[in-house]
């Protein structure tokens, strides 16, 4: 069997060592290749691109690192769209937390059925997130949508309101499409995470005469604390390029009452082809994020 | 803890609801995909169930039917406009092509990486890790911009070349899905005992042997359910198809199409969003097993 080994050895003796296979270099190479060039190479021209500044009129592109950024801290828009764009997840992030555990702990349960309701929770979950937005744009129509009609029939809204034309409600219809798709993302997670859980410490509880929700605050809370930041995390990063439902549903409107970073991105994009500022506006959403996300996985010590 | 039969029953009737609230959007649009256009703009009353069901909308966007026929023979003979824009046949070909590409690039490259990831020992291994992880953080809006740039230098937008545009974008689909496929292959890949591994190479077997031979045959499933994930990711995603692409039109870019200047053609959107689920659907139910460890990036185990 040793002589085996020795010819493969010999076998592969013509190639450099770092290409054979007991070297990590040609199993990571392609990936890597693939992250350079349509990742790392586009991030380097952003930040490029951030630091020229293109003539309206002319369209040529001149160095003036300070321009866009300069630009952007006196864009009122740009601080409009990052306290929407906070406002969205940090509203998004709260439902979908408390429904999905709530949820959760409802659909806990081997009996018959459970599997079937569990699984049909999954659903809203694969749904094109830009069909989900039609869907809701469908039901939230003023004049014939089945959900404005019910919340008029309830009294809560006066006859021939819509609710996504008025800036002050236009965000809690986009929310509205935005939880109902990903409540399920929290279900799922909190499920496998109750799942898991032992049962002794519950039984302990029971016989010490601890009640359903001392349980839960005591028992359940501090060992899902885990299960919860992975899940907020995760959740959080995605939140925080919100564009789908909100461009389909209001495209930012009325007026910028729903614009975010990411869409008010694509409508400098879209509208006056501005790259260098639209590249900029994108940079500082990364920078968000990557402050965001890291200073809450050290305060909550969360390793992906 | 045994509960009670009333607490029971209140549970059961509590758990039917809620779940019920949340398929009650998909039910209404399946409806209203089947709704002839009186039902669906009823100004006096809700129609649920009491209309005579038609399948012109999926007879127009899945089978490319002319639309004005269908109406005068549905007896109707309005002055309705027969464009072929809404033939969405394309669309689903377009969507299919770029899912099962970026899926199948994904793939192959993230299976190699996740199996050293997991397997060997080296420098900058936990670097390379945080590296895949970084990608999964970062908002697509950040290289989307310069993206279009750099493909419109290299002649890589669907305008200039067809199949380069289906490229750029399968490409782009792939490092999307990347951070998943690699996190989620490896997790599959450390749940495979080294000792394997190590049994196989003292035989005498090179790494790729071992690695063709033996683990990857073990990690089937994760593969089918990394796969099948990245599958969905990339059929339904909106932003980068909707700025790298004009021709090229995937189907959650085609529906947005159907919002027109003279008002929204209901019919036809609810017909293809329907139709554009389906697929998902049936995915997921496949993976069901591993979607918790999916969405976490291999990080929880169901």
């Amino acid at each position: 069997m040793s002589g085996e080994a020795v010819s493969n050895n010999a076998r592969q003796q013509w190639l450099p060592s770092w290409l054979s296979s007991e070297h990590p270099f040609p199993w990571l190479f392609p990936a890597s290749a693939l992250m350079i060039v349509f990742g790392v190479y586009p991030l380097v021209y952003a930040i490029w691109l951030s630091l020229e500044r293109k003539h309206p009129v002319t369209r040529k592109l001149t160095f003036a690192p300070t321009y866009n950024w300069g630009k952007l801290l006196g864009d009122e828009r740009v601080w409009n769209a990052l306290a929407n764009t906070f406002i969205y997840t940090g509203i998004a992030l709260v439902l979908q937390l408390v429904l999905g555990m709530l949820i959760a702990l409802l659909l806990d349960s081997d009996r018959k059925g459970y599997g079937l309701l569990r699984a049909m929770m999954t659903l809203p979950l694969v749904i094109p997130p830009s069909v989900t937005a039609m869907m809701f744009l469908l039901m939230l129509n003023g004049s014939f949508g089945v959900l404005t009609r019910g919340i008029i029939a309830l009294g809560l809204l006066p006859p021939g309101y819509s609710v996504l034309g008025q800036s002050s409600t236009a965000m809690a219809g986009v929310l509205l499409a935005e939880v109902w798709q990903w409540t399920p993302f929290m279900v799922l997670i909190m499920l496998a995470g109750l799942r898991s859980l032992p049962k002794e410490p519950f039984e302990a509880a029971a016989i010490d005469g601890a009640t359903a929700i001392q349980a839960f605050l005591k028992l359940t809370l501090p060992m899902m604390s885990k299960v919860i930041a992975i899940a907020v995390l995760i959740r959080g990063i995605d939140l925080f390029r919100a564009f789908d439902y909100v461009k389909v549903m209001t495209d930012s409107g009325p007026g910028t009452a729903t614009e975010t970073l990411t869409s008010y991105a694509g409508r400098i994009y879209f509208g006056n082809a501005d790259f260098p500022y639209a590249s900029t506006i994108a940079l500082l959403t990364l920078i968000v994020v990557i402050v965001v996300s890291s200073l809450f996985m050290k305060i909550f010590k969360v390793k992906l | 803890m045994e509960q009670s039969l009333p607490v029971r029953i209140l549970r059961d009737i509590a758990a039917v609801f809620v779940t019920a609230l949340f398929m009650f959007p998909i039910l209404w649009w399946a409806l209203a995909s089947i709704k002839p256009i009186s039902a669906m703009f009823d100004k006096d009353r809700v129609v649920f169930f009491d209309f005579v069901p038609t399948l012109i909308n999926y007879g127009v966007t899945l089978l490319g039917m002319s639309r004005s026929q269908l109406a005068i023979d549905a007896g109707l003979g309005m002055g309705v406009a027969g464009t072929e824009a809404y033939d969405s046949r394309r669309a689903i070909f377009d969507s299919v092509i770029v899912a099962i590409g970026s899926t199948t690039i994904t793939m192959m490259l993230a299976v190699f990486a996740a199996y050293a990831l997991s397997r060997m020992a080296f420098k900058g291994r936990e670097g390379f890790l945080n590296w895949v992880l970084g990608q999964r953080f970062m908002p697509p809006i950040a290289i989307l911009i310069p993206l279009v740039a750099i493909y419109k230098t290299v002649g890589m937008r669907d305008t200039d070349n067809l199949i380069m545009g289906y490229i750029g974008l399968m490409m782009i689909y792939a490092l999307m899905n990347l951070p998943i496929a690699v996190l989620l292959m490896k997790s599959f890949f450390d749940d495979v005992p080294k000792d394997v591994d190590e049994a196989a190479m003292i035989d005498g077997a090179t790494r790729w042997q071992t690695f063709r031979k033996i683990v990857v045959p073990m990690v089937r499933g994760g593969v089918a359910a990394s796969a099948v994930l990245c599958f969905i990711f990339a059929w339904t995603e909106f932003l980068l198809s909707l700025f790298l692409t004009t021709d090229i039109r995937t189907v959650p870019v085609k529906i947005q199409t159907f919002v027109t200047s003279t008002g929204n053609e209901w019919g036809f959107i609810s017909a293809l969003g329907t139709a554009a689920a389906i697929p998902s659907f049936i995915f997921i139910l496949l993976v069901q097993r591993h979607l918790v460890r999916g969405l976490t990036l291999g990080s929880l185990k169901e």
